[in-house]
């Protein structure tokens, strides 16, 4: 066998996205199942995005359990599975801008900002052009985001793998915990208290004794809390409570609920598209630099990338012409280039250190888990000579990537436009039907009604932490690397000796571990107002 | 003055619930403790994580507790009444869909349910009731009224459900048919 080398690898992760198993064929062209499975991600990304209450969290945790029935668990699985994910996720970013623009109704957080320009132009009867602004800019921010992931992922990968042993990897674990409870939700307490519960959760019913802690000697229990249940519950059911609410207090208020109406039609010329480009630019860098942390939502990316818009704008724009928030395609650019780019950026911790940054990336590590034959992490980009799948798999994710960002480019905006009419599906027939599907794809993929129950239950506590402010993202990513970082600690402290201070003993890992500190005390000093 | 706000009060809960895993929970339910000595070596015990956890809770708890910038959310009289609809609501209609399907196999079928679980129409009785009142309650509570259109989209939606997951794969058993 000849030995391999870097563009060895880049190659054979393409051939395994175009020449993997045959979906069918146009005019003796073949179409691989993956390339299908990417188009009909991003198709269905983009209808859950353009429809209010539902979202690609909800998406992918309806899907994974008909993909795995329908993939099964092995090495062809992961492509099409994992591709259709990262669809899903770039489709739900650039549908999320339709209700924003269209009917003022964000459907995440970080469509917020959309609405304050998109709204005022769809009211002045512009809405097909600020839909068409939305995803120029939305698109234009995925696409830099991902070169930048493509690029960094590995070296970063290779730095980790070469520089930090077992106590160093336990204190970067422990330094991305506290940073992502530091800097998610509303304040530092908050997001340890999130971090602590969610550690405190993977820890039931596993471990290295005979007897499973903290079980009570319950059957249910002794096998630990599923984790698929643990996230669906806390992201999915408790932000359907949360929404479900709403509208019942909406009954309570008015009698009614209310429905959103469409109106207007524009096109987009060269000159909007000159126009709009330094404020892409900027955002798409902020984005991604702000993505790239784990943890940090997409919500703070529009954020600054709107203030720093505004601020341009406000310097340049004649005297009468409009402001931000009255209805100027800058508005819409800076804050979609911001948002979108900060999806690509996300998966950089995951793929490089195996650290989800956000909730695509722990669907990305369910997904993995669940099939088996790839373990995001920096042992990925192990460049070996003899053949290393999981880095032919990664760079398989890569091209999904940029098939799935092509798709955007193509069709994804004609697509987006088409479901405006998605926004006047009502929420309260909508919800409740999501929340059973949401039950029964849990039940498919655990086969045991008491992954249902503990869905539903982890689906209250979620509701619980959202009426008290408190952020999810850090007790989920807190579940999921819960595991990984007593293992690492477990080692560590064999490998040391049983050196009781050995996250000390390494200057990298003191660093860190001086950072994590750092990085809660001054959280706590200074309280932000940040939600993923 | 100390004023009781809903962050202290929040703060307080934790530090109690972190104190109770850290000193009653965990020592009584876990075999090892937080280190061990085994074969002359020492190793990290199964008290470990969760204890770390626990102190992660009573950090957070006293930073509650000292926190004097701000009040802090808390769920309303209103919220509260909510949240237990949806729970009174939830956990009768999954009990619905465990117990439907056995239920009827003992009154009206010759064999018992674990044998009929992969047989139509027996497989399809709790997750329809279920399903159908789960659906239906909820839109009836946000609603504030029962309508027949509900109804309409609860059946649907159970149909629609049990074509994407029950009749395409044979290895898929909808719920609660896989572990009865």
């Amino acid at each position: 066998m000849t030995d391999l080398g870097a563009l060895d690898y880049i190659w054979l992760g393409v051939l395994a996205v175009f020449q993997g198993p045959e979906a069918f064929s146009i005019l003796g062209l073949s179409v691989s199942i993956t390339v299908l499975m990417v188009t009909f991600g991003l198709i269905l990304g983009i209808v859950v995005g353009a429809t209010p209450g539902l979202g690609s969290v909800i998406a992918m945790a309806i899907s994974l359990p008909i993909l795995i029935s329908a993939f099964g668990f092995n090495a062809d699985a992961l492509l099409p599975v994992l591709g259709f994910l990262i669809g899903v996720m770039k489709g739900s970013t650039v549908g999320g801008a339709v209700p924003a623009i269209l009917f003022n109704t964000p459907g995440t957080p970080d469509a917020y900002m959309t609405t304050l320009d998109g709204y005022p132009m769809a009211q002045a009867g512009k809405a097909r052009k600020a839909l068409k602004i939305s995803h120029f800019s939305s698109v234009t921010g995925d696409t830099f985001s991902d070169i930048v992931l493509i690029v960094c992922a590995p070296f970063l990968a290779i730095l980790v793998e070469g520089y930090l042993d077992l106590p160093e990897k336990t204190a970067l674990l422990i330094l991305s915990l506290s940073f992502i409870a530091a800097v998610v939700g509303g304040s530092a307490a908050k997001g340890l208290l999130s971090c602590g519960l969610g550690l405190l959760a993977v820890y039931i019913g596993t471990g290295e004794d005979f007897y499973p802690r903290l079980s009570f000697g319950a059957p249910a229990l002794s096998d630990g809390i599923p984790i698929t249940a643990a996230v669906i519950g806390i992201l999915v059911i408790g932000a359907i409570f949360a929404e479900l609410e709403e509208l019942w207090h909406q009954t309570r208020r008015t009698g009614t609920i209310e429905v959103a109406r469409d109106e207007g039609d524009q096109r987009l010329h060269w000159a909007d598209i000159r126009r709009i480009l330094p404020y892409i630019g900027r955002s798409a860098l902020i984005g991604t630099a702000i993505g790239a942390l784990p943890g940090i939502g997409s919500t703070l990316a529009a954020t600054i990338g709107y203030a720093t818009g505004k601020r341009r704008h406000a310097r340049r724009k004649a005297p009468g012409d409009k402001a931000f928030g009255e209805g100027v395609p800058e508005g819409i650019a800076a804050t979609e280039a911001a948002n979108s780019s900060v999806s690509g950026a996300n998966l950089i911790p995951v793929l490089s250190l195996g650290i989800p940054g956000n909730t695509a990336a722990v669907f990305l590590i369910l997904a993995a888990d669940s099939i088996g034959g790839f373990n995001p992490g920096p042992a990925v980009f192990k460049f070996s000579t003899d053949l290393n799948p999981e880095l032919v798999i990664a760079f398989g994710l890569f091209t999904t990537m940029i098939i799935a960002n092509l798709l955007n480019w193509t069709v994804g905006g004609a697509l987006m436009r088409w479901l405006g009419v998605l926004v006047r599906i009502p929420k309260q027939h909508l919800l409740p039907v999501v929340l059973l599907l949401t039950l029964a794809s849990l039940y498919v993929e655990e086969t045991s009604m008491s992954a249902v129950w503990f869905g539903f239950g982890f689906g209250i506590l979620g509701y619980f932490m959202k009426r008290f402010g408190i952020s999810p993202l850090p007790f989920v990513i807190g579940f999921v690397l819960g595991g990984r970082l007593e293992d690492t600690a477990r080692q560590a402290f064999s490998a040391t000796g049983g050196d009781p201070f050995f996250l000390l003993k390494s200057p990298i890992a003191a660093l860190f571990i001086l950072a994590a500190v750092a990085v809660v005390f001054f959280s706590v000093r200074k309280p932000k107002a940040v939600t993923p | 003055m100390w004023n009781l706000t809903a962050n202290r009060a929040l703060g307080l809960a934790c530090i109690a619930f972190a104190l109770l895993v850290a000193l009653v929970w965990i020592p009584f339910d876990t075999d090892t403790w937080l280190v061990e000595r085994k074969r002359g070596q020492y190793i990290v015990g199964d008290s470990l994580a969760p204890t770390l956890a626990a102190v992660f809770v009573l950090i957070a708890g006293v930073l509650l507790v000292l926190d004097r910038k701000s009040q802090g959310e808390k769920p309303s009289r209103d919220n509260l009444a909510f949240i237990c609809a949806m729970i009174g609501i939830g956990g009768v209609c999954l009990l619905v869909m465990r117990w439907a399907g056995p239920v009827a196999a003992t009154l009206l079928a010759s064999e018992e349910y674990r044998l009929l679980r992969d047989t139509a129409p027996w497989k399809y009785i709790g997750f329809v009731l279920g399903g159908v009142a789960l659906i239906f309650s909820m839109i009836a509570f946000v609603e504030e009224r029962p309508s027949w259109r509900a109804l309409l989209i609860a059946l649907a939606a159970v149909a629609g459900i049990i074509l994407l997951y029950d009749v395409p794969f044979d290895d898929i058993l909808l719920p609660p048919n896989g572990d009865v």
